[in-house]
């Protein structure tokens, strides 16, 4: 058998050293090339990435044809949409929440996605729109910005690492892509957030909310909002502005993820089921929920 | 596009709906009133397609008095909810269908107890403590959902009412600039002032 | 946008050991906006005939309306209560009758079936929009959420169930497929029809 062969067989010497480097958990069979400084990004090690496109007249065209589910519901490839995101400035820093639902038409795909992107430790990328466009990209502005770092032994800014991401996608304009994204962290001047979309719409701002879910996240953040809340009561803001999303949008909710973003770097909060926060409030401190905050009161008034 | 909510609280619901009236790309009229009154403890929003919106408000308000007439008694909110229900979901499946959003509210004075009804053009029903028609309702039900309160005095009422209002006229990209409110209770129909 | 996903909602019913049960969630959308969180889809026809109406709101409302009233002459003329399995082709010929506009609703009948000898036999059935009857002998499912109600069903239901372990499986089923499907939820309402009693529980389901 041919040593190429040998490393699919699922019989014989090798196979059965496989099995056991599995158990033991080694994985030695591969070369330091294959987990390099390019891990996972193949081609980025050579400079600009390069995709491969389907070889009809219009590619842009042969992939709207097939994804689009808002132009044709009944298209076979539907994309990944539906989210709440947001991220606010304050005194003490910046908050990041986000929910966890993916849904592919009516279907809940996943209720446990990660929409928070971890560039580096002072750096946080939100998800919305294509899930695939929002990890690459953000994980790919993430190696620029180490890059960055080594060139000019100093960190990013926010804005330029944001400038980076909105010209990246901004050359890509027209092609498909799909994001709407929050860069917040902290550099020299402080606290910042930058929304960048696919359109090539790059925001600096105080605070921002993106997706189907936002409007109901806005109507909640902007009553509470203050610049000088305290820590927990943002916090909080931010927990309670993702639930009344998760709540009322079809397409967001599951569980809350939180982040504070502080001097010294992002700091992950925590995780929240939507459902515990309705009926029970974080930590069951009295639930967020309608129903639950209202109980027992009544608009009737036979007293009087 | 127009916009309204409606809350109950202690007694009373209270209705706003912006007061524009836009044909294309032109305000036409800015003290539009859209909130009818139907009988003395009822009342009606109305927003939707031009044209059917004051033709559909205006027969629910005829048909509303000829029935007082008829029986010298009001209908009662739930059997008025009913009626005006039945009128779309029939509409909807003519040949020209009325294309009217509605909230209906109402205070009935024998169980004193008020009433609040989410209607739309389809002839769904929904009884609501709190509802909203248009792309305020994007932003205003969570809000109400944070902050409504059944037991509210009228002052808090108008408080929440106004945090609905602040918060479109904050984040639409189309706001309407005034509202009209109106508050059912057990003492009739009045309009307030914000 | 589908008129038969516009408002959302799913139905389940299931049959079990000289018992039926019939199961909904609570949630009236606008497609993904949540209006409100009590909107039943289940009503009693009899004491034990229940019929669940998932589909476009207002037909669920008009539909109701119509059942009542047809059932009322029905009651009236024969000087009995209605049969389930009479009341499904009440309810076929109802939904056929509008053949070419149809109502959007997918009828879901669970009863407990009066026999010759004076005994019940647990009796379920679903139509289609215009009326075309399915009847079973384990389970049958409707809404927005039918696909993953059937998934579940089928790995949880076993025959001859007691009501309290009837009431068990519908629930599990129904909580856990609505949880799938973004259009159904906002919590749920199950109903366990025996010959002489039935049992309405209120389900505390996710909220999102």
């Amino acid at each position: 058998m041919n040593t190429f062969a040998e490393r699919f067989s699922v019989s014989g010497s090798a196979a059965e050293i496989r099995r056991a480097k599995e158990v033991i958990g080694e994985d030695d069979d591969f070369t330091g090339v294959m987990w390099g400084s390019a891990g996972g990004f193949g081609n980025l090690s050579k400079g600009v990435p390069t995709f491969s496109v389907p070889s009809v007249p219009d590619p842009t065209d042969f992939l709207r044809l097939h994804t689009d589910d808002h132009a044709d519901p009944s298209c076979k490839i539907k994309i990944k949409h539906g989210t709440t995101t947001l991220a606010f400035r304050f005194q003490g820093g910046v908050i990041v929440a986000v929910d966890s639902r993916a849904t592919a038409g009516s279907y809940v795909a996943s209720g446990t996605v990660k929409k928070v992107i971890e560039i580096n430790p002072y750096l946080l990328g939100t998800m919305a729109g294509g899930a695939a466009d929002c990890q690459y990209w953000e994980t790919y502005l993430g190696i620029e910005c180490r890059l960055h770092e080594l060139r000019n032994r100093e960190r990013i800014s926010v804005a330029a690492a944001s400038k980076y991401l909105s010209n990246l996608v901004y050359s890509y304009k027209g092609m498909g892509l799909s994001m709407g994204t929050m860069i917040c962290g902290w550099d020299k001047t402080g606290p910042a957030i930058f929304y960048v979309d696919s359109d090539g719409t790059r925001l600096k701002g105080d605070l921002f909310s993106v997706g189907s879910g936002s409007t109901f996240a806005y109507g909640v953040l902007d009553q509470g909002y203050r610049w000088d809340l305290t820590d927990e009561e943002a916090q909080e803001l931010g927990r309670r502005s993702i639930y009344a999303a998760g709540h009322r949008d079809a397409f967001s909710g599951n569980t809350i993820n939180l982040y504070h973003v502080k001097q010294d770097g992002w700091k992950f909060i925590g995780n929240y089921d939507v459902s515990e926060m309705h009926y029970n409030g974080p930590g069951g401190t009295g639930g967020y929920g309608y129903g639950v905050r209202v109980e027992g009161r009544t608009s009737a008034n036979p007293a009087s | 596009m127009d916009i309204s909510f409606a809350l109950t609280g202690k007694g009373y619901v209270l209705i706003a709906a912006d007061t524009t009236a836009a044909r294309s790309i032109v305000k036409m009229k800015s003290d539009e009133d859209k909130i009818k009154v139907l009988s003395p403890h009822l009342l009606m929003a109305f927003s939707g397609e031009p044209g059917d919106t004051v033709q559909f408000a205006e027969y629910v308000e005829r048909n509303m008095r000829l029935y007082h007439i008829r029986h010298n008694h009001e209908l009662r909110p739930p059997a008025a909810a009913s009626w005006i229900r039945r009128s779309l979901a029939d509409s909807i499946r003519s040949r020209k269908p009325y294309a009217v959003n509605l909230l209906l509210g109402g205070y009935e004075p024998r169980e004193r107890t008020p009433h609040l009804y989410w209607i739309d053009y389809l002839g769904t029903l929904a009884t609501v403590p709190f509802g909203a028609h248009g792309y305020g309702a994007y932003f205003a039900l969570s809000l109400l959902d944070r902050y409504h309160d059944p037991e509210a005095t009228l002052e808090e009422g108008l408080a929440t009412l106004r945090r609905c209002i602040d918060e479109v006229s904050k984040r639409l990209v189309v706001s309407p600039g005034k509202y009209k409110v109106k508050i059912v209770d057990a003492d009739g129909v009045r309009e307030v002032e914000l | 946008m589908s008129i038969m996903e516009l408002n959302g909602g799913s139905v389940i019913a299931m049959v079990g050991k000289d018992c039926v049960a019939i199961a909904s969630d609570l949630r009236l959308g606008n497609q993904s906006l949540g209006i409100s969180s009590n909107f039943e889809k289940i009503f009693a026809m009899t004491d034990r005939v229940y019929v669940g109406l998932p589909g476009l709101a207002t037909d669920v409302l008009t539909l109701r309306e119509q059942f009542r009233y047809r059932l009322n002459m029905y009651t009236i003329k024969e000087e009995r209560e209605i049969e389930p399995e009479t009341f499904v082709h009440l309810v076929s010929s109802a939904l056929y009758e509008r053949r070419f506009g149809p109502y959007f609703i997918e009828p879901v009948v669970a009863g407990m079936q009066k026999q010759p000898n004076g005994s019940f036999k647990p009796f379920i059935a679903a139509t289609d929009l215009i009326g075309c009857i399915n009847f079973a002998k384990d389970f049958v499912v409707a809404g927005t959420a039918s696909t993953k109600l059937f998934g579940v069903a089928e790995g949880l239901w076993e025959p001859d169930l007691e009501p309290e372990d009837l009431f068990e499986t519908i629930a599990q089923t129904m909580l856990n497929s609505v949880d799938r499907d973004a259009f159904s939820g906002w919590g749920a309402v199950v109903h366990v029809i025996t010959k002489d009693k039935v049992i309405k529980r209120t389900l505390k389901g996710r909220m999102d």
